[in-house]
Formats: C-alpha cells, structure tokens, sequence
C-alpha cells in the first residue's frame, strides 16, 4: 500500500472533519434561542445579560471571529459547557455515559459478528437451500426490525412477563451491594436484554451481507479448482471461500462500528440504559445544545475514523493492494 | 452471439414489459413483498374508508389500555383510542412520509450520482468528497438537531400536502442522510457505462454531454433507478420510524413510530400492554421487509448478473 | 511431429511401463488390463430455471490410453469443456450425468458417490484450468495452493509438501524461491505453469487442459506446450486438451475427437483426422485456420450458427449447416463407423459398411478429398 495512497486517505479524512465541525458549528449556532440560553435567566438584568453575553464572545460577528474561536476549542477538545448539568464540561458529560454504551456495544458487535459470520457463511454456502432460506429469511426480517422493535417484545416476554430480567437501567435503581461481585450480577442481569436486543440487530444485517458474500465466491473458479482437488466442502468454505470473502467483510464491520455508536440510541431509550443515546434523548429535551453539539462531532468522527482504519485494514489484508 | 450456448450465460437485455413480467412472476419473494405492499397502500390510500376518521384524545371510543376484544380488535391505547383505528390510519402516514423521503432522495442522489460519473475528473472528486461528508453524519443527532431550525424556519404549524411541518422535517431529514448511497450506487454504474464503447462512439460524433447523459446513460440505468428507490423506500420507512420513536414525530399525525413512541412514554413494555406495540410493530417490519424482498427481486431482475460460468 | 518417434512395441507395454513408473499404487478397485480411460455413451443434462433441460454432452464415447495425449476441439458450446468437467464430475448444482459410463483403470466413476469419487479427484485426474488468474486463489501463496493436496490428500507432513511444492515448481521452470508468491505476482505465463506444477502434486494418471494456453500470447503459447510435451515424456502423463484452437492440437496431441453440439463428429490420430478429414464439419474447421505457407486464399466460414441445444434438430445435428446434407440427414441421427485407420466418424456419408471394403474406404475418401483440405495446420507453424 503506497504512502501515496494513505496520505491521500488521511487528507480526505482531515477535509471530511472539517466540514463536519463547520457544520456542527454552524447547525447549533442557527439553533434557535442557543445563543442567548446561555445566558438567559429571568432574573438577570439587561446589563448582566449583555456582560455574559460579551464574556463568552457571542456579541462578536459569527463569521469569522465565533467560528474561529468555535474551531480552536474544538480541536483543543474545549467542547464547552453543558447547560443542563450547569458548570460541567461538555467532555465530561459525555465521558461519563460513554462507558456503558461500549460495553453495549462492544459486547453486542462481538456476538453478532461471531454468530452472523458463520450464520451468514453457512448459509450461503447453501445457497437455494431450505436452510439458506430460512436463514437469509431470519436475518432479513431482524435486519428490517429497529432496535426498539426487537427491545420492546423481549420486554414484554422476558422482563415483564417471565420476570427473569429487570425491565430497564444498568443497575437497581438505590441499591447497596456487599461485594462488588453482587454489584456486577446486577450489572450483568441488567445487561442481558439489551444486549441480546442489540446483538440480534446486527446479526441480521452480517448474516445478509456475509451470505451475500460468500454466495459470491462460490461463483468463482478457484473454488471449482478446490473441487477438482476434491477437497471437502467444508475445507473449501474454511480454507477458500472465507478468507477471500471476510475482505469485503472486513471493511463492511470496521465502517459499520463507525455508525453503531450512533445507532443504538433506540435501543438505549428502551431499555433506559445510561449511554450516549439516553444522553442524547435528554440534551434534547433539555435544550441542551452544547452537548448534543458534542456528541454529533463524536460521532461523526468515529465514523470517519472507522472508514480510515477500515481502508487501511483493506490494505494490510489483500495481497494484491499490500505490494 | 452464440445461440447454441447451452449454458445460459447471462439473460439478455429485457425487452418490453410481458419479459418483466415474466421474469418477476419467477420470483416468489418478489410476488410475496407486492402483495403484502398492496394491501398496506390500499390502507393507506383511504385508511377512513377501514376503520373510520382517526382517533384522537376526544373521539377515543374505548377505555385506556383495553387489551383486545371483539369490540377493539387490537385493544386500545392510554388514552382509549382504537389500536386498529391508529394502526390503519399510521399506515397512510408512514408510508407517505416514505415515498416522499425517497422522492428526494432518489432525485437528488440519481442528479448527483449521474453528473459526478459522468463527469468525472475534479467534479467527480469533488462530489464524492461531500457525498462522503453526508455520509458521515449522524442520523439521529441530525435529525434531532435539524428538527427544531427547520421548525423556526417554516413556523409550527405549516402544512404542505396536509402533513404538518414536524413530519415535512423528517422527510427532508431522511432526504439528507440517504441521497448519498444511491449516488455512490448511480455513480458506479455510470463509471463502467462510461467504459463502454457506445459512449465513446456517441461522443466521436461529437454528441453534447447533455444529451449523452440523457439519450445514453440515463435510459440504461433506469432499471437500477427503479430498483433502488424500492430500497430507499424501505430505509425510509425504517428511519422515519426511528425519528418518530425518538420523539421527532407529531403527536397529531401518529405513524407507527410514533405510536411506539406514545407506547413507550405510557410505559406499555413494563405493563404488558403487548397489543399497543405488536401492531405497528409488526406493521413496519412487514412493509421493510416486503420493500426490500421486491427491491431485491427487481434489482435480480432488471439487473442481472452473470452467474457462474461453468 | 507429435507422435514420439520411440514408442514402446505395444500399446499394453506402453501401459505396463508408465504404470509402473507411478509414485503411488494403483486405486484397489482397478481392473488388471483396463485401458487408462473408457468414456462410454456419456450424456450430461442440465436442469433449466425455465423450459426443457439441456443435454450439452449427448452419447459421447472416447478412449484414452496411458502416455496418450487426446485433444477435444469444437467451437464454444459444443460440449468439450462439460465433457472434460463430467469425468470428475464437477458440473454446476444444475448438471447431472443422465447416462453413459467413465470408467477410469476400469473403474466406473459414474455410480459411485461424491465422497467415493472424491478419491480420484487430483490423484489420477487433475486439471488446468484456462485463465489461471482466477483458477489460483488470489489471497494464498502458490506454494501454499501448491501443497495443498499433498497435505489434505496425502496426508503429507507440512514442510514434505512445501519442499515438493518446490520441486514442482522447478520442473516447470519457475524458480522455488517464488512459492511465496501470490498469484497476481506472477506473468500470465508463469501462472499456467504454476497451474500445471499443481496439477501434477499427487502424481496422476490424466491431466485435463481446458484451454490451457488460449489466455496466452503466442510465445508463451509455445514455451507452456513445450513444457507439456517434456512432462508427458518425462512422466509418462496421459493429456486431455481441450481447446478450440486445432494448431495446438496437431502441435501436441496423438489423436484428437471433435465434437459438435454435444455429440462426436470424428475422432481418430490427429495425422489422419487433420490431413483427411471425413466429417463435412472437421474440414470445415481446418479450412476455417490459415495456412501460412500456402497462397493467400479467403478463409471458409462457417454460415449458420450452432443449434439450441434446448430444441436439438432431429437427425445431425450439423446438418442444417452442411453443404453435403442429404435429405437422410435431417431425419436420422447417423451413427458411428470405426474404420481401419482407427479414425470414427458419425456421418450419413460413411453410412455403416462403408467401413469394411477397402473400395468403399477409397470412394469414401474421394467424397473426402473433394472437400477443400488444408494441410495439418501444425505444419504451417515455423
């Protein structure tokens, strides 16, 4: 892979944040009344008004100077305040809630990439088959259900109805644990629902895409040599058809980490789970702009992030771009 | 070419509408998805004519929370209404939200996608540089923060075409946040259109690009127009109900999202209230589903790809 | 020209001494004195999404001696390659064999199971396919492909394979040190020669070329058939070339079978079929290739176009095409005639018994010799 090629890469991805922070720049500041909720209170004197307003630069011209100033905080990671949660800075609020939804996430794309994966390749590989059809039916119709649409059943059959798991939060709301392994099977309990909601999500779509795949290069003649070395089926599939269709695949999961952070916000309203995605719900409410400003940049960097490291993956993977 | 090839190698290029029709009809899980689609655009063409006029806090013909019964087929709502009643009537407002949100979508990717590979060069560059910035940009969070700007834009109570300016958001949000993977799909297509000969034969005789672009490009690339804006369609319907749950749609004007989203506020999950969610529920996963089985088998169809060789 | 100048007495010597010469022993079922291949009334039939199946491969018959080499030529869709494809069975979920027998050292391969048949799969028959840059796995080493079977199914420790791997790859005079190699690495040349390094790793009795050089420019065309030429001599291999190129056929084959729309046309030794041919089709196609020696002349065509094998026409099939057809010829199928010089046709115009008296042998020859015949295009060649 030339160095060409990758500082190509890195400078479309610089370009790409820019625009996304002049965006996100430019979508919060039009946001109505976010300039002077900053400041507003009805207590406060048209004077004090006009002194917070000067303080925090907002009686300056939006372009350039608030831009500007918008710009080097930003890349200093000064993300500002919350309104909200008055006096807490905006990376504070978000650290603290990013913590539950990586493990959601992170736990959720393992299980789903596992079993996806090898539902996907099974099935596949049969193409036409009863078990192909059932299977690519099964992905596809949890592939068509929003995460809330998976959460809210498992609700009512598992939590509320069979009473097996709590039906929201990560913790028992007020409780006191003796050890802090009592502390982590609550954790745990609360964690089964979600994450089989947000795991189930994914394996629809990576079952879909990994049969798509590998239908694919059944097609090709490398397998039809395998066969004339009269190898087994299943050694064909490990030692052939999989790794040239985890390349594809490959990219397809690293892009798509980029976009679960954002994605599960669904499933965190459902379940009440203390992420980014509640996080996000309430700043709406709250009118909290600073915040959502945060998360909208997070996010969006993630992704571009994700596409970088998915390119560069690519690369290191096939043979015939690595020379 | 060959007419004793035994293998057929590669249907050859549809012609006229009984082929289509022909090949479709193969199609079981084609035939499935228009069938079920059918039914649920009947409904939404003329939900009143089912069910009645849609429900609301006053007209509620139940009690709160009724699970189902003969009097109310699917129960009914916190507020007394008829779950049958909402489901229909979010049918009309589901899917027109849909088919709007892919109107725009269709059409501004298709534009760019065309101009961006058939131009090629610094355009193309260009182009698929803010296509990849659209791409990047978080649905939920754009959507969450669009919605209150756009509102102040038109003021709250702006309708076009009976649907108020909250839903108009969503539409335009769904527009943003999907043109640019059918860009990227047009434009594909239009690169490797490009490559064939009977572009640079049109272009030696010196035809302008315009009519390059419409006379040669555009008519071979409206199969996969077709097929995917029955795919958007499906995402839009997909992501309209997200943004409803989230708390972006109208209270007035419930679709099945927001229905869900009234399902969830009034703690339904937790008070086992199964009938206030299975049916919109059930309902968006049908049309999703449905959308995207006849996306698949038209794009088979229209779009066929040589299989194996052998 | 192709023919090897020193051959064994007898054909059952020729036999008895590559046989001996094998690396591994014979597979147990084999028969003692069955020749290396017997293809018998071989039909294959596909399985259409819509409308009647298809037979590309209808009552085909061929044998196939040790250290021979047979080439099959045809034009595209005339069955050769689904031929080839049918001895190891490696047809399309489609494809069935509906009919004949494959009997490998007397061994019929027709009725046994996937798993049974598996067994001769690349350690008595193994292929090289056209177009290596697909046939290789593009995200393996070759010598990794290389030794596959040897490790899979030989059972061969690791680093056995691979230095065998190496060994291979010298014989067909690619230096060992580029086993680490990845396909797309390699020329086009080099990859069919790594193809055919492959194709030998379990030692087997036949290998099958599908087009093995077609892909190729003409030099390199040379050097691949120079380099099958050294092995089949050096290992005593028995070839089956498929391809429709007949200049490499009479470069490098004994005998050759050409095959039209699924059935046999004329087979025989390739000096004969090529200098006097008997089937209207075979000198049709050798009038079709330019003779760089002789005068310019307009090269032949062919009018017409094969048939749909969906809706085969009744009688021969090349009949409709056939500046020679009789009005028999639309209604019956002609069957096959074995003549002296070990050439078989299937044409009205060398009904049955026409092979026995040597006058008829004569007069049929005179129909022949007043077909435009082009000399063996192999000798055109510098």
């Amino acid at each position: 892979m030339s160095g060409r090629y990758l500082v190509n890469k890195l400078a479309r991805a610089f370009l790409t944040i820019v625009a996304i922070i002049l965006i996100n720049f430019l979508l919060f500041r039009a946001m109505p009344g976010s300039a002077t909720r900053l400041t507003h209170s009805p207590y406060q004197t048209q004077e004090q008004i006009d002194q917070e307003q000067h303080r925090l630069g907002l009686d300056q011209p939006l372009i350039p100077n608030q831009l500007v100033t918008y710009v080097q905080q930003t890349l200093s990671l000064d993300l500002g305040y919350s309104f909200k949660y008055k006096g807490q800075p905006v990376t504070q609020v978000i650290g603290d809630r990013l913590g539950p939804t990586l493990v959601l996430i992170g736990l959720g794309e393992i299980i789903s990439i596992i079993v996806g994966l090898a539902l996907g390749a099974y099935s596949g590989w049969r193409r036409g088959s009863a078990i192909d059809r059932i299977g690519g039916g099964i992905g596809l119709v949890l592939y068509s259900m929003p995460y809330f649409v998976i959460g809210m059943p498992l609700i009512i059959i598992f939590a509320a109805g069979l009473g097996w798991f709590p039906t929201s939060g990560m913790l028992t709301a007020g409780a006191t644990y003796d050890s802090w392994s009592a502390q982590l099977f609550d954790f745990l309990r609360h964690l089964v629902l979600p994450l089989a909601t947000v795991s189930l999500g994914l394996i629809g779509g990576y079952s879909i895409l990994m049969r798509a795949a590998i239908a694919e290069t059944r097609a090709e003649d490398y397998v039809t040599t395998a066969r004339a070395k009269g190898l087994t089926d299943g050694r064909i599939l490990r030692s052939h058809a999989f790794p040239n269709a985890m390349l594809p695949m490959v990219t397809i999961i690293a892009i798509n980490l980029g976009y679960v952070v954002g994605g599960a916000i669904t499933a965190e309203i459902v379940f009440n789970w203390p992420g980014i995605g509640t996080l996000t719900v309430d700043a709406l409410s709250a009118r909290d702009y600073p915040v959502l400003q945060g998360i909208f940049l997070m996010l969006a960097v993630t992704v571009v992030v994700a596409n970088l490291v998915a390119d560069m993956v690519y690369g290191l993977l096939d043979p015939r771009v690595r020379s | 070419m060959s007419a004793g090839a035994v293998v057929v190698r590669r249907p050859s290029r549809m012609r006229g509408l009984r082929e289509f029709a022909a090949r479709f009809s193969t199609r079981t899980d084609g035939i499935v998805g228009v069938a079920i689609l059918t039914v649920f655009v009947i409904l939404a063409l003329a939900p009143a004519l089912f069910v009645g006029p849609l429900e609301n806090a006053v007209t509620a013909s139940g009690l709160p929370l009724d699970p189902p019964s003969a009097a109310h087929l699917f129960g009914t709502d916190e507020l007394g209404r008829d779950m049958l009643n909402l489901t229909v009537h979010g049918a009309r407002i589901s899917m027109t939200i849909g088919l709007l949100a892919t109107v725009i979508t269709v059409v501004v990717g298709v534009g760019i996608g065309i101009m961006s590979g058939f131009l090629g060069g610094r355009w193309d560059a260009f182009l698929m540089w803010v296509t990849d910035v659209f791409l990047v940009l978080p649905n939920l969070v754009l959507a969450i923060a669009l919605a209150p700007i756009l509102l102040a834009l038109v003021g709250d109570n702006a309708e076009l075409f009976g649907i108020r300016a909250t839903l108009l958001v969503i539409v335009v949000v769904i527009g943003l946040t999907s043109w640019a993977t059918t860009a990227r799909v047009i434009r594909s297509q239009v690169l490797s259109l490009k490559e064939r000969a009977f572009v640079d034969r049109a272009r030696v005789i010196g035809t302008g690009s315009g009519r390059i672009m419409r006379r040669h490009i555009l008519p071979n690339i409206i199969n996969l127009i077709v097929a995917q804006s029955v795919l958007t369609f499906a995402y839009a319907v997909f992501t309209e109900t997200s943004l409803a749950f989230i708390g972006l749609g109208d209270p007035f004007s419930p679709s099945w999202g927001q229905i869900l989203n009234a399902a969830q506020e009034a703690g339904a999950p937790g008070l086992l209230a199964w009938w206030y969610i299975a049916p919109p529920a059930v309902c968006v996963v049908l049309v999703v589903v449905s959308f995207t089985l006849v996306g698949n088998a038209l794009d088979d169809v229209l779009n066929p790809k040589s299989g194996s060789r052998r | 020209m192709t023919a090897p100048d020193t051959k064994p007495v007898t054909p059952a010597d020729a036999a008895a001494a590559i046989r001996g010469r094998r690396q591994w022993p014979l597979p147990k079922q084999a028969v003692p004195g069955a020749p290396l291949l017997e293809v018998e009334h071989l039909s294959v039939r596909f399985r259409m999404p819509s409308g009647p199946s298809v037979k590309p491969v209808d009552d085909v018959s061929f044998r196939l001696e040790d250290g021979e080499a047979l080439g099959i030529a045809g034009e595209s869709g005339c069955g050769k390659t689904t031929t080839a494809l049918s001895l190891v069975r490696l047809l399309p979920a489609n494809g069935r064999i509906s009919g004949g027998s494959v009997k490998l050292f007397g061994i019929d391969l027709v009725p046994k199971t996937e798993r049974q048949l598996a067994r001769y799969r690349w350690r008595e028959i193994s292929m090289v396919f056209q177009g290596a840059m697909n046939a290789l796995n593009p995200v393996k080493r070759i010598g990794d492909q290389i030794a596959e079977p040897l490790e899979v199914r030989l059972g061969q420790p690791r680093d056995a394979s691979l230095k065998r791997a190496g060994d291979l790859l010298e014989l067909v005079g690619i230096p060992r040190k580029r086993a680490s190699a990845y396909p797309h690495e390699l020329s086009g040349g080099m990859r069919q020669r790594a193809m055919i390094a492959m194709s030998l790793a379990c030692d087997p009795a036949i290998v099958i070329g599908d087009e093995p050089t077609t892909a190729l420019d003409v030099m390199v065309q040379a050097q691949i058939l120079a380099l099958l030429e050294k092995l089949r001599k050096d290992l005593g291999l028995s070839l089956i070339l498929i391809t429709h190129d007949l200049s490499v056929i009479a470069e490098t084959c004994d005998r050759v079978m050409v095959m039209y729309a699924g059935k046999v046309a004329e087979e025989g030794p390739v000096r004969r079929v090529f200098t006097a041919p008997r089937h209207p089709y075979t000198a049709k196609l050798l009038s079709a290739f330019p003779n760089i020696r002789a005068d310019r002349r307009n090269l032949e065509v062919i009018p017409g176009a094969p048939p749909d094998l969906r809706t085969p026409p009744p009688g021969c099939r090349f009949a409709a095409r056939c500046d020679k057809a009789m009005p028999q010829c639309t209604v019956e199928v002609p069957p096959e005639v074995r003549f002296a010089d070990g050439v078989r046709v299937a044409c009205h115009l060398f009904p049955p018994g026409s092979e026995g008296s040597l006058a008829g042998d004569a007069a049929n020859l005179a129909i022949a010799s007043s077909m435009p015949v082009a000399t063996a295009p192999g000798e055109a060649r510098p």
